[in-house]
C-alpha cells in the first residue's frame, strides 16, 4: 500500500488546485450568469480569448501580472458585446454562444499566425511567469502552509472570487436581486428590478472571470499559447458549475474537485498503468448523477405538495359536509 | 396571401444570405489585415472549394467528402430541434458511433457489402441509445437537455479516449488509434485523390428519408406537433413525450451514423481527435439552414466548401491562414442569429421607400 500512499501528497493537492483554478473561475462565472437565469455557453471561448490576450499583454507591458489584468478585461468587453447582442437584438444566447466558442477558436490562431509568425505555438523568453506570493501568516503553519500557501496571484484571487460572490449573492440587496431574477424573471419585472441590468452584470462579471482563468493558463501555468489551450476547460467549468448548483462555494468546491481528478490522474499516468481518462470519468458520471438527483428533488417536492394540498382540501370538504 | 408567402421566402432566404454576405464582409477586415486582397482572396477559395479540373483531381469532391458528416450531424440537430429538444449530443453520439463501427470492422468477419452495412447499423443503434439517456431525462425529469448532453459529450469522450489508449490500442505510436478496420467493411472512395465515396449518398438519402418523415408521416407530424406546440400537442391528444423520446432516438441514429461513415469510409480506423468539432459544425449548420433538412445539407456543403477552401484556396495560395475559413463561418452564425438587426433596417428602409412612393398621390388628390 506504500504506493498508494505515495500518490495523496501534497505535491498532488498543490497541482490540483493548481489545475483546479481555471476550472473554478470559469464555473464561478458559469454560475453567476446561470443564478442571473443567463445560459451562459461561452465560458470556453472567453476562456480562450483571455489566455490570447494575457500573453500578449504580458508581453507588450512586460509584467504578467498586467497581462491577467488586460485578459480579465477583454473577457468583460467580451461579456458585454455577448450582453449588447443578447438584450439588444433578442439573439438566441446558445447560438450566440456556440458561434463565439468557434470565432475565438479559429481566430487566435489567425491572428497567432498572421502576426506572431507562422507557428501552432507561440512565447517569448521575456514573459515571466506569474509569481509565487507566500501568504504571510499561514506560512508558518506546518501542513497548512504547504497546502494553502506559496501560489501565484490568480489562485488567491479564485478564492477572494467565490467568497465576493457569496457575500454579494447572498447578503446584498443587489444580489437578491440577481437571484430574483434567475428565479423568475417575470416576477422580477414586477416589481421593478432592472432586469437587464442584472444580466449585463452577470454576463461582464463571468466575462472578467473567465479570461483571468484563461490568462492563469497562459501566463501562471506555463509561458505559451497553442492552439485551442484552453482544452475544454470552460465546458468543464459549466459542469462544476451545475455540479455545484451555482452556489459560490459548492461550486468552488467542486471545481477544486475536477482539479484534483486531473491532477491524480496525470499523477496515475506517470506512476502506474491505471487509465487517467477513468479517474477523469468520476466527476463527469457525478455531474450527471447530481443533475438527476436534483430534478428528482424538485419532482418529489412537487408531489408532496401536492399531495398536501390535496388532504386539506378534502378535510376542509369534510369539514364542510359535517356542517 | 402574397406578403405571407413573401415573409416566409425572406425569413428563408434573405436572411441567410444576407448573413452570408456580412460575414463575408466583415472577413474580408481579417484578410486586409493579413496582407492580402480580399477579393483575389476570396476568389481563391471558392474556386478551389467548388471546382473540378479532372475525375481524378477533384477538390469538389473532398468538399463533399468533408460535408458528409456535417449533413448527417445537420440532420441528427434538426430531428431533436424540431422535437423539441435542443440537443448538443450529436458529437458524443458520432463518438460512440465511430467507436462501434471501427470495433465491429476489424473485431468480426462479415462478406464485404454486408460488413459495412452490420457496421452502420450497430453505430446507429448505440447512438440512438445515447440520445435516448437525455430524452428520457428530460421528458421524466425536467433535465435541462442542453446541460445533460455537455456532459454525457464528456463522458462519451472520455471512454472513447480510454478504449483507444487501452484495450482497443492498436500498437504504441505517438497518437492512440484502434486496429484498422478490414477490407471488407471498408467503403472505398469512387473516385482517387479523395475518400469522396458512398458515404455521401447515404447522406442525401437520410436527408430525404427525414423530410419525408418529418412533413408526410403522423409520427414526423406529433414530433413537429409536441415541439412547435407542446400543450396542443397534449390537447391534441397527442402522446407528445413519447414523440419527443422517438425525435432524441432517432436524433441519435444520424449522430452515430456520422460516426460510422467517418470510421468506415474515411479513418478505416478510431483514433484520438477524431470528432474535432464535428459535432458543433453540424448543428451550426442546422442552425443556419433554417432547421431544414434541405437548407442544412446545402449550408453543410457550403462549410465544407469554406473549410476546404480555406485550406487549399487561403493557406496554399493566398498565405492567409486557414483558420479565417472557421471565422467566416462563426461570423455568418452570428450574423443569421442577429436577425433582428436586418429586420429593424429593413422595416425602416421599407416604410420609408413606402412613404416616398406615397408622397406623389398625396400631392395630386390635393
Amino acid at each position: 500500500m506504500e504506493g498508494l500512499g505515495d500518490l495523496f501528497t501534497t505535491d498532488l493537492f498543490r497541482s490540483g488546485v493548481r489545475l483546479g483554478t481555471p476550472i473554478i473561475l470559469a464555473a464561478l462565472g458559469g454560475g453567476l450568469c446561470h443564478q442571473a437565469g443567463v445560459l451562459n455557453l461561452a465560458l470556453e471561448g472567453k476562456m480562450l480569448l483571455g489566455s490570447f490576450v494575457g500573453i500578449l499583454a504580458a508581453f507588450y507591458l512586460g509584467s504578467s501580472t498586467l497581462g491577467a489584468v488586460v485578459a480579465g478585461l477583454a473577457g468583460g468587453v467580451m461579456g458585454a458585446i455577448f450582453a449588447f447582442l443578447y438584450l439588444r437584438y433578442q439573439v438566441n444566447l446558445i447560438i450566440l454562444a456556440i458561434a463565439i466558442n468557434l470565432f475565438i477558436a479559429e481566430m487566435t490562431v489567425f491572428f497567432m499566425r498572421t502576426f506572431l509568425g507562422d507557428v501552432g505555438t507561440w512565447s517569448d523568453p521575456s514573459i515571466q511567469q506569474l509569481p509565487d506570493i507566500p501568504l504571510p501568516i499561514i506560512d508558518r503553519i506546518p501542513v497548512l502552509g504547504q497546502m494553502l500557501s506559496g501560489y501565484n496571484i490568480v489562485v488567491y484571487f479564485s478564492w477572494a472570487a467565490a467568497l465576493a460572490m457569496y457575500f454579494v449573492l447572498f447578503h446584498t440587496r443587489f444580489g437578491r436581486h440577481v437571484r430574483a431574477v434567475g428565479e423568475n424573471q417575470q416576477a422580477a419585472e414586477a416589481v421593478g428590478i432592472n432586469v437587464p441590468r442584472v444580466k449585463v452584470f452577470a454576463l461582464v462579471i463571468s466575462g472578467v472571470l473567465c479570461g483571468i482563468g484563461g490568462a492563469f493558463l497562459s501566463v501562471g501555468h506555463l509561458t505559451l499559447f497553442t492552439r485551442n489551450m484552453t482544452n475544454g476547460r470552460g465546458w468543464i467549468g459549466l459542469t462544476a458549475a451545475l455540479f455545484g448548483q451555482n452556489h459560490p462555494f459548492a461550486v468552488f468546491f467542486a471545481g477544486g474537485f475536477f482539479g484534483l481528478a486531473d491532477a491524480f490522474a496525470v499523477r496515475l499516468q506517470t506512476t502506474t498503468d491505471v487509465p487517467p481518462s477513468l479517474v477523469q470519468f468520476i466527476p463527469q458520471v457525478l455531474a450527471l448523477l447530481a443533475l438527476i438527483l436534483v430534478a428528482l428533488r424538485v419532482q418529489v417536492r412537487v408531489a408532496l405538495a401536492r399531495r398536501a394540498f390535496r388532504r386539506r382540501a378534502q378535510r376542509e370538504i369534510a369539514a364542510q359536509e359535517a356542517l | 396571401m402574397k406578403s405571407r408567402l413573401r415573409s416566409r421566402l425572406f425569413d428563408q432566404l434573405v436572411i441567410p444570405v444576407l448573413a452570408i454576405l456580412s460575414g463575408l464582409v466583415l472577413a474580408s477586415v481579417f484578410v486586409w489585415m493579413a496582407g492580402t486582397n480580399p477579393l483575389t482572396a476570396y476568389a481563391d477559395m471558392f474556386s478551389t472549394a467548388f471546382s473540378c479540373e479532372a475525375f481524378e483531381r477533384c477538390d469538389l469532391f473532398t468538399t463533399l467528402q468533408l460535408a458528409t458528416p456535417l449533413m448527417l450531424t445537420g440532420l441528427s440537430a434538426v430531428v431533436a430541434f424540431r422535437s423539441g429538444l435542443f440537443s448538443l449530443g450529436q458529437e458524443g453520439q458520432l463518438m460512440l458511433g465511430g467507436m462501434m463501427a471501427a470495433w465491429l470492422g476489424y473485431a468480426i468477419q462479415l462478406p464485404p457489402v454486408i460488413h459495412p452495412l452490420f457496421a452502420m447499423a450497430a453505430a446507429m443503434l448505440i447512438g440512438g441509445l445515447y440520445g435516448l439517456i437525455p430524452g428520457i431525462l428530460k421528458v421524466k425529469l425536467g433535465v435541462n437537455e442542453i446541460i445533460s448532453t455537455i456532459v454525457l459529450n464528456n463522458i462519451a469522450n472520455l471512454f472513447v479516449t480510454y478504449l483507444i489508449n487501452f484495450p482497443l490500442r492498436a500498437d504504441q505510436s505517438t497518437t492512440a488509434h484502434s486496429h484498422p478496420i478490414l477490407d471488407s467493411a471498408r467503403m472505398l472512395p469512387l473516385a482517387p485523390g479523395s475518400k469522396f465515396g458512398i458515404g455521401f449518398f447515404i447522406a442525401i438519402l437520410a436527408m430525404l428519408v427525414v423530410t419525408l418523415y418529418l412533413w408526410r408521416t403522423s409520427p414526423g407530424y406529433e414530433e413537429r406537433m409536441s415541439g412547435q406546440a407542446p400543450f396542443f400537442a397534449r390537447y391534441g391528444g397527442v402522446p407528445h413525450q413519447g414523440a419527443a423520446i422517438r425525435g432524441m432516438f432517432l436524433s441519435g441514429m444520424l449522430g452515430g451514423l456520422a460516426g460510422a461513415i467517418q470510421a468506415l469510409g474515411v479513418h478505416y480506423r478510431m483514433l484520438s481527435g477524431f470528432s474535432g468539432g464535428l459535432g458543433f459544425d453540424g448543428l451550426t449548420a442546422a442552425i443556419l439552414g433554417q432547421v431544414h433538412p434541405v437548407g442544412t445539407t446545402v449550408v453543410a456543403i457550403f462549410f465544407a466548401g469554406l473549410r476546404q477552401g480555406a485550406q487549399v484556396g487561403l493557406q496554399f495560395t493566398s498565405r492567409v491562414p486557414r483558420e479565417l475559413g472557421g471565422g467566416i463561418i462563426a461570423l455568418m452564425i452570428l450574423f443569421v442569429a442577429a436577425d433582428q438587426i436586418y429586420r429593424a433596417n429593413l422595416d425602416r428602409l421599407s416604410s420609408l421607400w413606402n412613404r416616398l412612393r406615397r408622397r406623389p398621390a398625396v400631392r395630386e388628390a390635393a
